[in-house]
């Protein structure tokens, strides 16, 4: 079953009614547009290419990333290819800031240097090391932008270029179906309906 | 019948600017009655085809909002500090597009009480700050309220609160389907003795007017609705205003000037096109309605030779006691799925601590309400707090997202003169127009409700059996898109600049109406307000037109 066909039988079930299914079937061609974009864009991979950073940007990048949504049992920021995402939006929507946010790197790496003058570069850190001195920036402005990079990197579309195979948004527990049923969750699944209060308060 | 097309020197009977949520009950209202109408919108007109469902692009690239590149905005705590530019994201923000922000708004329908109207009188003067009774009260506006909800069309069910005040009708749909956030909201607040209910929301649940039932997609607040479910003016007021023949909505126009003449009259606007080429267009009466930010800087804006000062600015107070509504979050995270990400953001909500409680040592009400604050993104961003923003328990954090939810709560502003909206002296929009300058400071008391009501959400959630919870900052706000009381509305010139039917004091055919007009600020949720004053003016305005009175 192709995806389209999926959205568009999810529309029609979760909207219903006769006017619902009319209405959809005269409409569908721009309805379709809205999820049908985020389908398109969640399955187009966006090539494993760099467009900007260096492959020494890239590396310290993606070690930064990987500390913020470290990998485990399950896949972070590094198998969700944040990196990817980190590079091409600075080529992309985020261009204007580009330059801004290569110089606060390379002053990130600057201040690695100093601190561990015998090592090399972030990514070489070991592990330990490499968190100690995130801490030690956190509240920086170069962190912060990391950090929004990074969630940004996990659960923007993929076609951005992160969110590889979806990963992110399966931590999330996020299912890109674009149309819904109740009950949405465990507690509206046996939900009795509302008890109206005893009409003495309503004064 | 198909809408109308205006020539360049028709004299149109109504220029209305903007076309959002009162806009679009202007023209409608105006149209219906008889009358030609011009609606002159900024942005562009968007089809269903052009709604996206990216997260990023609506939430981190502003794809529907007033841009901070082309459209800039500087933004100061008080006079005394330095106005700086604002990046990323606008200070004072809305949807820059025909229906305006009723296309990405969250949808809260929540009728004013009485005590809104009148609460000056109730509690009595409030140092630093200029609260004021309204010239109308909520007996006035109940009939436009309704017509709100069964022409715009507002899902809820009637007498379901306690709290509500009086109505004349029954909701025209039944609520959308809880949430379990809404069933956890329920919970916990019941077990305490308070008496949350069904949230009215401007969404329809079933299929309305022609309009199909929500497809509980998911991606609501800050989005437009490409099912046309959600009840913006897009889809319920303009296209009615267009079939009547005599209303034309003109996208990608930027009205800069209400332009006057030598007695004091408007006699028209200049805009840009999208192009950016300057048109003049004539009109027997200009009604505003271009948002609470942007209504009071075209005033501004429009200063001329006899009106130095701005248009209706006798006062001085044009741009003044500009009002947010507080906001504030609670974070919880429950022992099974959610699943927040589906559907509307709200089912739920709670009206007890509506009323302002002298007891407490302050001035505030509001009301809080079960969601889970925008998408996954936006929550990955704002909710964590600082200890876990990053690492290993980040990642958990994460993973228990759709265990997760908010109560999120909200709360009045107090009118305070030196909160305003005014034109940066230095900096300048993309047309060569200056640039919004927004100066805010909340009053004490706002943040001290702001807090109350958070710890009131931190108790409900606890009584509904949440395993973690969490506060959110309650910090000063950087700005809002709840934009209210720049131009108040009132009996005496000197301290209003409309009058209750929303004509200026000082230009007998210009009238402002949108959320300027509004005196306080109301709980939290003022686009029913807001369009109930739109179809009240709507009717007076006509009839002032038709008696030859304008």
């Amino acid at each position: 079953m192709n995806e389209q066909s999926t959205s568009r039988r999810q529309f029609l079930q979760a909207s219903g009614g006769a006017l619902g299914a009319g209405w959809l079937a005269l409409h569908w061609p721009q309805l379709a547009a809205a999820a049908e974009h985020a389908h398109a864009a969640a399955t187009g991979e966006a090539p494993r290419e760099f467009k900007l950073l260096t492959p020494d940007e890239a590396r310290d990048v993606e070690a930064i990333a990987a500390q913020i949504v470290p990998s485990g049992d399950t896949p972070g920021a590094r198998e969700a290819g944040v990196v990817y995402f980190v590079d091409h939006i600075h080529a992309g929507l985020y261009a204007a800031q580009a330059n801004a946010f290569r110089a606060d790197l390379a002053g990130f790496q600057q201040g690695v240097a100093e601190a561990h003058p015998e090592a090399g570069p972030f990514a070489d850190l070991p592990g330990p090391a490499q968190l100690a001195y995130l801490k030690s920036i956190e509240r920086t402005p170069f962190f912060d932008r990391m950090r929004f990079l990074t969630v940004l990197g996990l659960l923007a579309l993929p076609s951005y270029g992160g969110n590889r195979d979806k990963s992110g948004w399966k931590m999330v527990g996020f299912v890109d179906q674009h149309a819904w049923e109740p009950p949405f969750g465990h507690y509206d699944e046996d939900y009795p309906g509302f008890k109206p209060y005893a009409k003495e308060r309503q004064s | 019948m198909s809408a109308r097309t205006f020539g360049p020197n028709d004299t149109v009977d109504f220029i209305v600017v903007g076309s959002g949520a009162a806009g679009g009950v202007m023209a409608r209202e105006l149209s219906q009655a008889g009358f030609e109408v011009l609606v002159l919108e900024q942005g562009p007109r968007f089809t269903a085809a052009d709604f996206k469902h990216d997260e990023l692009d609506h939430w981190f690239n502003n794809a529907l909002l007033n841009s901070p590149e082309t459209s800039p905005q500087t933004f100061r705590k008080t006079a005394a500090g330095k106005a700086e530019r604002v990046r990323d994201f606008p200070s004072l923000w809305y949807a820059r597009m025909v229906g305006g922000s009723s296309n990405h708004f969250t949808a809260n329908y929540w009728r004013f009480h009485e005590v809104d109207f009148n609460e000056r009188s109730l509690l009595g003067e409030i140092g630093g700050t200029s609260f004021a009774d309204w010239p109308i009260d909520y007996a006035e506006l109940e009939p436009y309220y309704t017509k709100v909800e069964w022409e715009v069309g507002v899902s809820g069910l009637a007498g379901a609160s306690p709290f509500d005040p009086p109505r004349s009708r029954p909701y025209p749909m039944p609520p959308l389907p809880v949430k379990s956030s809404g069933v956890l909201l329920e919970r916990g607040a019941r077990k305490l003795g308070l008496h949350p209910f069904p949230a009215p929301m401007a969404i329809a649940s079933v299929p309305y007017r022609g309009r199909p039932a929500c497809a509980h997609c998911g991606f609501c607040i800050g989005f437009g609705c490409e099912m046309s479910a959600k009840s913006s003016t897009l889809y319920t007021m303009l296209p009615e205003a267009e079939a009547t023949g005599r209303c034309e909505v003109r996208s990608e126009s930027y009205v800069f000037r209400v332009d006057t003449s030598d007695k004091g009259r408007v006699t028209g606007v200049s805009y840009f096109d999208g192009e950016r080429r300057e048109h003049f267009q004539k009109a027997r009466a200009v009604v505003l309605c271009a948002n609470g930010a942007e209504s009071a800087r075209l005033l501004l804006m429009s200063a001329n030779a006899k009106f130095p000062d701005g248009l209706a600015n006798s006062s001085g107070l044009v741009g003044r006691n500009l009002m947010f509504n507080t906001y504030a979050e609670v974070n919880a995270v429950f022992e099974h799925e959610l699943n927040e990400y589906k559907s509307v953001q709200v089912t739920r909500i709670v009206h007890d601590f509506y009323d302002s409680d002298p007891k407490r040592g302050f001035y505030g009400g509001g009301g809080f309400d079960s969601r889970i604050g925008p998408n996954p993104i936006a929550w990955s961003l704002f909710a964590p707090p600082p200890e876990r923003a990053w690492g290993a328990e980040f990642k958990a954090l994460l993973e228990a997202m759709p265990r997760a939810m908010i109560v999120a709560t909200h709360g009045t502003s107090l009118p305070v003169e030196t909160n305003r909206v005014d034109l940066d002296p230095e900096l300048k929009d993309a047309w060569g127009l200056p640039a919004m300058r927004v100066t805010y400071k909340d009053h004490p008391d706002d943040l001290a409700f702001s807090r109350f009501m958070q710890d009131r959400g931190v108790e409900v959630m606890q009584a509904a059996g949440a395993q973690q919870v969490w506060k959110g900052p309650v910090a000063e706000a950087p700005g809002s898109p709840h934009l209210l009381g720049t131009c108040r509305m009132g009996n005496d010139p000197a301290t209003s600049v409309v009058d209750r039917y929303h004509r200026t004091h000082d230009i007998p055919n210009l009238f402002v109406c949108d959320g300027s007009s509004f005196v306080t600020s109301g709980r939290g949720q003022p686009t029913m307000t807001i369009q109930a004053l739109a179809f009240r003016a709507g009717e007076h305005i006509a009839a002032f037109a038709r008696r030859g009175e304008i």
